[in-house]
């Protein structure tokens, strides 16, 4: 069942070379709706939104290499659902989307997307470290294909510092799995297993030093693909360059690999030094809501802009992580959901307008409004989930992440409300901030295409802007990427049918989980209360239960030594706190 | 269609029903100030969730209009519809409400519990808390909505298809989220009503988006609100974590004994750190302090927005958020952040005052006398006068949206023309009879000619901020006399436009809308904003006293683009090749809505003398006091931690202070109305035509001059800055803008050096070497992982930092 979830994609992908070009877009589209039927399925027959729902009978192991410890195993929770859902959902939305925009090369294009499509699920459903890391790396293969080859001028750096950037981040957050693994076999003699559970075990018995440095190690792999800030300026060169699926799947699904993994991995693994070092991360995601917001309200590049936006966004999912309570690590979850259906919509509807226009330039277009209604409308609606508006999904997972920091801290005296933490209503206020700059830069950017006059490149009268383009379009034309004549490529004005198509199911969750979220909410809650629960037992100076395997008197020791780090690292947070203020 | 109407038939049956059967219970008495004691609220009638409902309905309808291509005034009649079954609906409410607060339960929104204790579970649904507050609110935005809904079906008829669609569809969104904020039980769901609100006032602000100055005033609303926002989404979250709920009917029992979620008594800092943050929120909202700059520009949407977001409802989101949270405010003994509430609101009202006193723009006028009036409101909450303040914005709601409705007619007339030096004797010409008559009637309300509703619920403020001792409240009579100024300015500036625009002999310049009338004139293809630029500033040639006539201190009126509606129906004559032009008189629907307005606003006072059955023991503020004392909002809390200040309180208004040793309340109605009609005499002085309707001292004679010149040319740089906003939007742009766009330009480089600019530099190095193999792709490769590897150690050396 789990398994045919990731291998339909690549079955079509194996079957797309073979097939005549007439039949690959339909075979792409089979290949994606087959798995979002079986999720649909899987949502429906399974009561995941009661406790207990979740299913229990689907765990499977594909094969194991046991001299090295590595068991193929795959297992869905209701987080994991939550993002295969996801990823199902944008994978035919992504094919449908690129019929127009990708006339030449279809094969490899529609080839490359579902064996990303493939991976991508398969990190969600992975659950030995090994066969995560092997998906993991594996998706970048077609994300550098369909950038460097479908992507617009500057396509072969940005694939290339997007390969090199994240593959030598996960190369570092390898070495810390291996670490991991490693001192599980010699130090607590639990046997070579990647299994991630086990691993998780191992890892919350490494003493508070050891946890640092595997956090960073780990955090500094998945931290770029996030990303969070300073490792984010991999991000808006990619998402720009690539092509408008490329850039669903990116915003969409890649970075929440960034951040699944984090919530998984590295937390699990490390919970002390998380606890730790959580104000120090909060910062870091403080600073990309803030910085990331002011570099998006300067750009002139419309896809740039939402490029960028994806760093201050995700900052607040990373925020509500590190706050390491209900609030915000629901909030954090339903971000990650969130910001893949509003990101990827509007990713969706800057693709539409430069299929018509081909310019990404604010200071090109203007007004579209008049020509465009339907785009409009759908334009200002997802931007206003993206702004974070009461009644769209925005607003639960940002409310949900702020309020989570606002709670961890108790800085300010003990009320009921407080649940602990090392962060606390300053943290909250200022990532509040960032919600001022995302309406900011978000209504420049309505204002700019939007609305005010009309302002067409290809239009009447507009002919002098040619010239300037002309480089750029022919340098494409040669790779026969846009197969037209600097005119709309016979797509009316306005969005035809399949277009509105596309965007229809994402609004509609957009506006569904914004009112209605319980459900969602209640599927997640597992994953929430599992993560609450490592975290409470780091905070009460308990070590876990102990691995399979009887840890040695290390082990115990360092869970000994346990409190007295804690009770150190008190005076750390204290100065990171100054820090934190003095540098923002 | 037809299913609609039988399906809301089907609905309104058993309420009608209800209504007959109760009629005679209706009275009943109610224990007052018992919101919310005892074993929490009743369940209210699930049809009360209609009142929000049928809005949303009729925006779902709208959309699905648009979406059908619709081309008649179908979505105008599908609104007026609605929205008056909602205004019905919250009139049986009323009608069947026995004063205690009732809670209507449709869903969970937020539900996330983390433990069983108190503070662990978030719980805030999409339900409704009725109480009269509430009622008192959702009367008055109901009925005035579904009034302008009839006015807008003919105002923007030039816009039938799919601007109609898109602006009732905004209208009635509108409306739900009014009512949410209003009604919601919770205060996250108010939060969604005070956000919402503000998106269809982004929406209907930029109504004209081909109009850069409509797009840059929408986007401004929304910024400015959305830094209240903050503050008021912090008060929230703090008073969850304090209170350990957002839900009234849990909050109310508490702040009334004073106590938080854990029982203890509210810390000193949370009483006013709560109400602080909450009221930068409300601020943002209703435009007060440094917050209103973006009112004054919101006038660029379509005039019946104005009248009814920006004038009578969304802008009162702030009286009501701190009427509605009153207990909250009290528990301060200090009362700090009320006492900033009435400075506040008496140095807004002034200082907007001094602004309208030297604009030319009528409709701004309004604009900044609304900023004014809130003021009023924030005053009156801030000198312990929720009552007072309650009963004008009651009030001001209805002859505001009177005098908006009567100024959208003059703009909907005379092609967009908004400048009182260009329209003289607009009452006399034919049509316009009944404008001038509403005009007439929202003038002497806003001014506070005695027996108006707007002279007695503003008494009600002035009497109450004579009353409230300093030392509860600090500089109260301060406050006062800069409120009763303000009040004889606003006399003035109210009659300077009335006497300008509708008295006087008949003369008027159309505005520059007029060119537009006929869209097929101008070429294909070139926009409206084009076309204007090109042809906007050509007429009035024809007329001695166009742009011309008159000197100093002039400016304001061309280059702010006070014209604002496109008028695209061609249904008013104009030819401007001998540039004729008649005045477009308006219409039924117009006309009806503005008799309405005008009628009500005059039955408002009415108010004064009754009182709601319900409350027989209240001293004063009739109707709406008895409204407001059976409240949230009512001052006298019951079992107040202190039980002494609530005596305290009550004592308050009656005798501790004096107005120049006499009693304010007795003297009061005296002394402001001498105020009131000083400020109207030196208006007819100054701009009153020559004769009787210059009440036989004015003297002018044409619409363009008047005395008032001199007088302005003699404060000089002093008008030119009133002008000028007091330059307080240039101010902004330098303080906060310019810096913030500077950071944004200096991170962006920033981005670029710590990448790009290693890349090219480690790109360059190799080949500067001489080698040649490969240069530039192993050079790029190099570059990035050098990028990546600066990155990598800035965070390794911070990580440091942190562990030692």
């Amino acid at each position: 069942m789990l398994l045919s979830l990731i291998l339909i994609p690549l079955i079509a992908a194996a079957l797309v070379p073979l097939s005549p070009k007439r039949l690959v877009r339909p075979l792409a589209l089979v290949g994606t709706l087959i798995p979002l039927g079986l999720v649909v399925w899987l949502l429906g027959a399974y009561s995941w939104t009661k406790p207990g729902g979740v299913p229990t009978d689907l765990a499977m192991t594909v094969g194991a290499l046991p001299d090295l410890g590595i068991a193929l195993s795959l297992n869905i929770d209701g987080l994991s659902m939550s993002l295969v859902a996801l990823t199902a959902l944008l994978g035919p939305i992504c094919v449908v989307g690129s019929y127009s925009a990708i006339t030449a090369r279809v094969r490899t294009y529609y080839g490359w997307l579902l064996v990303l499509q493939a991976a991508m699920t398969g990190v969600f459903l992975a659950r030995d470290a090994v066969l995560f890391y092997v998906f993991f790396e594996f998706t970048l293969v077609p994300m550098f294909v369909l950038i460097a080859l479908f992507g617009s001028t500057n396509r072969r750096a940005a694939a290339i510092k997007f390969f090199l950037y994240t593959f030598v981040g996960s190369v570092i957050a390898l070495a810390g799995i291996v670490y991991v693994a490693w001192f599980n076999a010699t130090v607590l003699k639990g046997g070579l297993t990647f299994n991630i559970a086990a691993l998780v075990q191992a890892g919350q018995q490494m003493p508070a030093s050891t946890q640092g440095w595997v956090l960073l190690a780990l955090m500094l792999g998945f931290a770029v693909k996030v990303p969070l800030f300073p490792l984010h300026t991999w991000l808006p060169l990619a998402h720009t360059e690539a092509p408008t699926a490329g850039s669903v799947v990116l915003a969409g699904v890649l970075l929440k690999l960034g951040t699944y993994a984090i919530y998984v991995l590295a937390i699990p693994m490390c919970p002390q030094a998380a606890e730790h070092y959580a104000p120090f991360v909060a910062t870091l995601a403080i600073i990309g809501c803030i910085y990331g917001g002011l570099i998006c309200w300067v750009q002139t590049d419309v896809k740039k802009l939402v490029a960028y936006s994806s760093v201050a966004h995700l900052g607040f999912c990373m925020l509500g992580m590190f706050a390491f309570n209900a609030a915000g690590l629901q909030g954090s979850i339903l971000y990650m959901i969130n910001h893949g259906l509003s990101t990827g919509a509007l990713f969706l509807c800057i693709g539409m307008m430069y299929e018509r226009y081909h310019t990404r330039n604010m200071s090109e277009i203007g007004g579209l409004a008049k020509r465009m209604p339907i785009w409009a409308t759908f334009m200002v609606f997802f931007t206003m989930a993206s702004v974070g508006l009461p009644g769209t999904n925005g607003f639960i997972s940002e409310f949900l992440c702020v309020m989570g920091a606002f709670q961890a801290g108790d800085q300010l005296g003990s009320f009921p409300g407080n649940t602990g933490g090392n962060l606390g209503p300053w943290y909250a206020a200022v990532a509040g901030t960032g919600m001022i700059i995302a309406a900011i830069y978000l209504l420049y950017m309505l204002g700019k295409v939007v609305f005010g006059p009309l302002k067409e490149p290809h239009g009447h009268g507009g002919h002098g802007d040619h010239a300037d383009h002309g480089g750029g379009h022919g340098h494409e034309a040669g790779h026969g990427a846009h197969g037209h004549d600097g005119h709309a490529g016979g797509l009316p004005a306005d969005l035809t049918g399949r277009e509105i198509g596309v965007l229809v199911p994402l609004a509609a969750l957009c506006l569904g989980l914004g009112l209605y979220p319980k459900p969602l909410m209640d599927m997640v809650q597992p994953a929430v209360d599992k993560q609450i629960a490592t975290i409470e037992r780091v905070r009460e100076g308990k070590s876990p239960k102990a691995p399979p395997a009887k840890p040695l008197p290390a082990g115990a020791t360092s869970a000994q030594a346990e409190p007295a780090d804690v009770g150190a690292g008190a005076g750390a947070e204290m100065s990171m706190t100054t820090t934190t203020e003095a540098g923002l | 269609m037809t299913e609609t109407i039988t399906q809301l038939a089907g609905l309104l049956e058993p309420v009608l029903g209800g209504v007959l059967a109760t009629a005679g219970s209706a009275g009943s008495p109610a224990a007052a100030g018992a919101a919310g004691a005892g074993a929490g609220p009743a369940a209210g009638p699930m049809w009360a969730a209609l009142i929000p409902g049928l809005p949303i309905l009729g925006s779902v309808l709208c959309l699905l209009y648009a979406v059908l291509g619709i081309k008649n005034k179908l979505p105008a009649i599908t609104t007026v519809a609605l929205l008056a079954a909602s205004f019905v609906l919250t009139a049986v409410l009323f009608v069947n409400h026995n004063g205690q607060p009732q809670v209507v339960h449709l869903f969970n929104w937020f539900d996330l519990a983390w433990g069983t204790g108190k503070g662990e579970h978030l719980l805030a649904g999409f339900a409704y808390y009725i109480d009269n507050l509430t009622l008192l609110w959702m009367l008055f935005v109901t009925g005035l909505a579904a009034l302008i809904a009839l006015y807008s079906s003919e105002y923007m008829s030039h816009d039938v298809g799919l601007g109609y669609c898109r602006f009732f569809g905004a209208f009635n969104l509108f409306v739900f989220s009014m009512s949410c904020l209003v009604m919601g039980d919770n205060l996250l769901l108010m939060f969604l009503g005070w956000e919402g609100v503000g998106l269809c006032s982004y929406l209907l602000i930029g109504y004209f988006y081909t109009k850069p100055a409509a797009v840059a005033a929408a986007k401004k609303a929304f910024i400015v609100n959305r830094i209240g926002d903050l503050g008021l989404v912090l008060g929230v979250m703090l008073t969850f974590v304090v209170f350990g709920t957002v839900e009234y009917a849990k909050l109310f029992p508490m702040m009334a004994a004073g106590l938080d979620g854990a029982g203890r008594p509210v810390a000193d800092w949370v009483t006013w750190v709560i109400p602080a943050l909450l009221t930068v929120g409300a601020f943002g909202k209703s435009a007060q302090l440094f917050f209103y700059v973006w009112l004054p520009d919101a006038m660029e949407g379509p005039t019946p927005v104005s009248a009814l977001i920006h004038a009578a409802t969304m802008v009162t989101a702030g009286v009501f958020l701190i009427a509605r949270l009153y207990p909250l405010y009290t528990l301060d003994p200090d009362l700090r952040v009320l006492t900033f509430v009435a400075w506040s609101g008496a140095i807004t009202a002034f200082w907007a005052a001094t602004i309208e006193m030297a604009i030319f723009d009528i409709k701004r006028v309004m604009g900044y006398s609304t900023i004014s009036q809130l003021g009023f409101m924030f005053a009156g909450l801030g000198l312990l006068s929720p009552v007072g303040a309650a009963f004008h914005t009651f009030t001001h709601a209805f002859f505001k949206a009177t005098l908006f409705l009567g100024v959208g007619a003059v703009m909907h007339g005379f092609g967009g023309q908004l400048d009182l030096r260009r329209l003289s004797g607009v009452a006399w010409m034919r049509g316009f009879g009944l404008v001038g008559v509403a005009m007439l009637i929202g003038s002497i309300n806003l001014s506070g000619v005695p027996f108006t509703a707007g002279f007695f619920s503003k008494d009600m403020i002035l009497a109450q901020g004579f009353t409230t001792p300093n030392s509860m409240i600090g500089g109260a009579s301060w406050v006062a006399w800069l409120l009763l100024i303000t009040a004889g300015m606003t006399a003035y500036y109210t009659f300077r436009t009335y006497f300008r625009v509708y008295a006087g002999p008949k003369e008027f310049v159309p505005g520059d809308d007029a060119e537009l009338l006929d869209l097929g004139r101008h070429p294909k293809g070139v926009s409206l904003d084009e076309w204007h630029k090109q042809h906007g500033h050509g007429h009035g040639h024809g007329h001695g006293h166009g742009d011309h006539g008159h000197g100093g201190g002039h400016g304001h009126g061309d280059g702010h683009g006070h014209g604002t509606d496109f008028k695209s129906s061609g249904r008013v004559d104009f030819d401007p090749t001998t540039e004729e032009f008649d005045p477009h008189p308006p219409g039924f629907a117009m006309k009806a809505a503005i008799a309405a307005c005008m009628v009500l606003a005059v039955l408002a006072a009415g108010l004064y003398f009754v009182k709601a059955p319900s409350l027989a023991g209240s001293e004063h503020g009739g109707w709406v006091g008895s409204m407001v004392h059976n409240s949230s909002a009512a001052l006298h809390v019951e079992g107040l931690g202190d039980a002494g200040k609530a005596v305290e309180f009550r004592g308050a208004s009656h005798t501790t202070q004096s107005f120049l040793g006499l009693d304010p309340h007795a003297v009061m109605y005296y002394v402001s109305a001498g105020v009131g009609l000083l400020g109207i005499l030196i208006a007819a002085y100054l701009h009153g035509p020559k004769g009787w309707q210059g009440l036989f001292i004015g003297s002018r004679t044409v619409a363009a001059t008047s005395r008032a010149d001199g007088l302005a040319n003699l404060f000089g740089p002093l008008t030119t800055a009133a002008r000028n906003k007091y330059y307080v939007d240039e101010i902004y742009n330098f303080v906060i803008r310019v810096p913030l766009l500077v950071l944004g330009h200096v991170f962006h480089l920033i981005d670029k050096l710590l990448v790009d600019g290693l890349v090219n530099a480690f790109g360059r190095a190799p080949r500067a070497a001489g080698n040649a193999a490969r240069v530039g792709q192993s050079g790029v490769l190099n570059g990035y992982a050098v990028g990546m590897a600066a990155g990598i150690a800035l965070l390794v050396v911070l990580a440091f930092m942190a562990m030692n």
